[in-house]
């Protein structure tokens, strides 16, 4: 497969393993910019989907985001901001968090928005707080809604992050973006090929978790409708 | 009362012989006749499922033409997989079905749904279809031009009570009692000799339900399809019923007969309590009120003198008197003993007057109706009167007890087919 | 800025975006069908479209480079594969949103299998249809620009080439194109939808919760919930 030796051939130098531009080092830093913004994605979606989800207010204002965030044009958003910012952290931070937020967002709210009416009821029936109807009811039953929307969140947050490499970030995306330009296709086969494994690795993580994280009674919990 | 209407429109249509008896026997209205020939027959039909449920066990069941056979039983009893075997929507795991002398498993199955109406619970009405178009379904499937079949849907509409204007709406439009009319027009579209019906009235509300009930009643004394309807109700079952097959738990049947022997004689006691209680007064609605003896002695014109009338009443022991006017129609009750102070010289229809309450039909109301009208008169006694309403005599609960005790005599115990 | 180029590069960008689309419903209409009716085979293909689209599409693109070059092909096969996994479940919920007793009556009624999926479910399967292919539209409109980072044409020229000399105005221009483009599609596919279904109320009861279509499967989907 031409792929793959294009890439095996490029990948088996030692000196790719070497450095720091070395393999290692390229695979952490795409770690690093991954799990930032997931993270900051995170802090920032959940609450506010839990919020919304609980109380029903801006409901519209979530339905609006999910149906239009996908026509953001990631290289647009990538670019104008390195031209205002210059290239610094925010320049790379904000389109990933940006882009991972939307789809935690949304299942969040859809999460937790969807409890059954009647479990809600029996909890505020039962003398819960708000916060202890969130806490030990709303969001353990949203759980695996919660997972899936980290889960989605990671996908375009890696996928945004190689892309970043374009406008000067590290990480894998620095072996496709250097490998096109000096035309070595070597490198940027093994650049992709890089990326798909961890993009991979980092789903299976999240299988993980969800088998975690989820209450037992709820694994049942297929797709929607 | 719906008992009035059960008696009234089952009259057109069935043979009963009311008509030149001798007025002081009560016939039996002979509703459930086998009419032509058995159409739909069930041999030792069994129905299986993997995991070892027996849903119907060796039915043998004979569905006369012409009629409306009713299964009805309890939840899980194997009448709905009876009836869906006949369409072949479930096949039999042994045993066979007849339709008009021939196997259905011969049959190509879509073929020989086309000629079979179907009609379920929540009507099931193609939401993305004009009402028109859905009733129009299986002769556009057939092979009738556009044009024939919004013709025919036009009639059907019609014929099942919906307005003309619903044609081209659509159907979460309508209401659920017009969706049913609709799901019956569809299912009769294409003038099928048999029509199938699965709990068809469960899903709407009682005054719909009824007015339902009513609608088929008419429908088939004017169409006379084969009807096999499947109800858990079995109010529903001895309101439309021709025959009624009793199923028990595990699809065999403990009863098959017309309503009126199941309330008369009741196979055993599994029968008796699915029937449910008031049997014996539920029963007198197959009575026919002809054989009623009726007195006509205490009926006076309005006319009459007063203390004439006082008389006769006096002699016949009675204490009221029923006024009637010009035309014979009744008035109301007189007290014998109002009648007798009136000054001399008056005339009956001067009196104080009750009203005379409800009235029976002499030809066509049951002795059901007969009763009811008596316990609800002010006075004991019943006005009945013929189709021009005009009074005939009165009943009394005397007179009503003996035509009970003439029907009770006259028949044998009834042997009524169990099929087992 | 050379505006000659713009509706050349307009056209592109759609070309690539809809036609990933519409060949994802192509594809999916019969797989959909196939696993609205073998529910076991529900499980394997949406966990196969879900890894697929966990790749970065940069990453697919890169692969496929070997193989169909640097052409519109080569963009167009990722992204019909990522519009699978939002049209093969827009496609099952569609086909399971027909009411059991409409299927049923349309069998009594004597309809062979193929004529009741025809004129019956598919009919009455087309507004979740035509949301999942509104995401699956947008989506692809907006990722085909990446393919401007192999060369492939589109909008995305703008923003690269408005980035590599420092000329914002360029890709406001790009990325405003690419998000009109967007909704323009969105909104054309609306339209479609009020012209096929007549028959729906207008507040049609929201059966399947629009705002997560195209989240990828969970771990283990177990099928109808």
């Amino acid at each position: 497969m031409r792929f793959f030796s294009f890439a095996w051939n490029w990948i088996k130098q030692p000196q790719q393993w070497h450095g720091s531009e070395g393999i290692p080092v390229r695979i952490l830093e795409q770690l690093y910019y991954t799990g930032l913004s997931l993270i900051i994605a995170a802090l920032i979606a959940i609450p506010l989907g839990i919020l919304i989800g609980h109380t029903g207010r801006g409901a519209v204002l979530v339905v609006n985001i999910a149906n239009a965030w996908r026509a953001i044009p990631t290289l647009a958003l990538l670019v104008l901001l390195t031209i205002w910012l210059g290239f610094s952290v925010l320049a790379w931070l904000t389109p990933l968090v940006v882009l991972g937020i939307p789809p935690i967002l949304v299942n969040v709210y859809e999460g937790v928005a969807g409890v059954d009416p009647e479990l809600r009821d029996a909890a505020r029936g039962m003398g819960m707080t708000p916060w202890q109807q969130v806490r030990k009811v709303e969001v353990p039953v949203a759980m695996p809604l919660i997972v899936l929307g980290l889960r989605t969140g990671a996908i375009f947050v890696v996928a945004t992050a190689t892309i970043a490499a374009y406008i000067g970030l590290g990480g894998l995306g620095r072996y496709i973006i250097d490998g096109l330009a000096v035309n070595n296709y070597g490198e940027v086969a093994g650049g992709a090929l890089f990326v798909v494994l961890l993009a991979l690795a980092v789903q299976a993580l999240f299988v993980g978790v969800r088998r975690a994280v989820v209450p037992k009674g709820l694994r049942q919990q297929g797709r929607t409708s | 009362m719906w008992a009035d209407t059960l008696i009234k429109l089952r009259g057109g249509g069935m043979r009963s012989n009311v008509a030149g008896t001798d007025q002081r026997k009560s016939p039996v209205l002979r509703r459930g006749t086998p009419e032509g020939h058995v159409l739909i027959t069930f041999e030792s039909v069994t129905k299986r499922y993997p995991g070892g449920t027996v849903a119907v066990d060796s039915l043998d069941l004979e569905v006369p033409g012409g009629q409306t056979m009713v299964l009805v039983g309890p939840s899980g009893c194997g009448k709905t997989t009876t009836l869906r075997m006949i369409n072949r929507l479930i096949e039999p795991t042994s045993g066979r079905i007849l339709l008009d002398g021939q196997d259905i498993m011969q049959s190509n199955p879509s073929t020989l749904r086309r000629g079979i109406g179907y009609v379920i619970q929540q009507s099931g009405l193609f939401p993305h279809r004009t009402i028109e178009d859905n009733i129009g379904t299986v002769p556009l499937l057939i092979g009738w031009g556009k044009g024939r079949a919004r013709a025919r849907a036009r009639e059907l509409m019609e014929l099942v009570g919906l307005d003309e204007s619903l044609a081209s709406r659509y159907p979460y439009q309508l209401s659920g009692g017009q969706q049913q009319r609709v799901g019956v027009a569809r299912a009769l579209a294409a003038d099928p000799p048999v029509l199938l019906m699965d709990e068809p009235f469960s899903a709407v509300d009682p005054i719909v339900r009824a007015s339902l009930q009513d609608e088929l009643l008419r429908l088939q004394a004017e169409l006379h399809k084969t009807v096999v309807l499947v109800t858990h109700d079995v109010e529903e079952a001895i309101k439309v019923g021709d025959q009624v097959a009793i199923f028990r738990p595990g699809g065999k049947i403990a009863q098959l007969d017309t309503p009126e022997r199941l309330l008369a004689a009741p196979a055993d006691s599994y029968v008796e309590n699915f029937l449910g209680f008031d049997r014996g007064i539920r029963r007198l609605s197959f009575l026919a009120a002809s054989g009623l003896s009726l007195d006509d002695r205490s009926v006076v014109g309005e006319d009459t003198s007063a203390s004439m009338a006082a008389d006769t009443a006096r002699q016949a022991g009675d204490d009221w008197v029923l006024v009637t006017d010009g035309g014979h129609q009744p008035r109301g009750w007189a007290a014998v003993s109002d009648l007798e102070v009136l000054p001399s010289g008056s005339r009956a229809g001067q009196a104080r007057l009750e009203p005379y309450g409800h009235t029976f039909d002499v030809r066509t109301d049951s002795l059901r109706a007969a009763l009811d009208a008596t316990v609800l008169s002010p006075t004991g006694q019943a006005v009945g009167v013929d189709d021009d309403g005009q009074v005939v005599g009165v009943t009394s609960y005397e007179l009503l007890r003996d035509a009970i005790h003439t029907v009770e005599d006259a028949e044998p115990a009834a042997a009524s087919e169990t099929a087992s | 800025m050379d505006w000659s180029a713009v509706p050349g590069l307009t056209w592109e960008s759609a070309y690539l975006g809809i036609v990933p689309a519409l060949i994802g419903l192509v594809v999916s209409l019969p797989l959909g069908i196939a696993c609205a009716r073998w529910r076991w085979l529900y499980g394997p293909v949406l966990s196969a479209t879900s890894v697929l689209y966990a790749l970065p599409s940069l990453a697919l693109f890169i692969v496929l480079i070997p193989y169909t070059g640097l052409t519109d092909t080569t963009v167009i096969i990722p992204l019909t594969l990522f519009s699978l996994c939002v049209l093969v479940p827009a496609v099952v919920d569609g086909m399971r949103s027909v009411p059991d007793p409409v299927r049923q009556a349309a069998t009594a009624m004597g309809f062979g299998t193929l004529r009741r999926l025809v004129q019956v479910e598919l009919p009455v399967a087309v507004p979740i249809v035509i949301a999942g292919l509104r995401v699956a539209m947008v989506s692809s409109i907006s990722l085909a620009s990446v393919g401007q980072l192999i060369g492939v044409s589109s909008l995305g020229y703008l923003i690269v080439d408005g980035y590599q000399r420092d000329f914002p105005t360029e890709i406001y221009v790009g990325g405003g194109l690419l998000i009109a483009l967007a909704l323009v599609c969105d909104l054309l596919l609306v339209l479609l939808r009020r012209a096929l279904t007549p028959w729906r109320p207008r507040r049609a009861r929201r059966e399947v919760p629009e705002v997560l279509i195209g989240q990828p499967a969970p771990a283990f989907p177990r099928g109808a919930a």
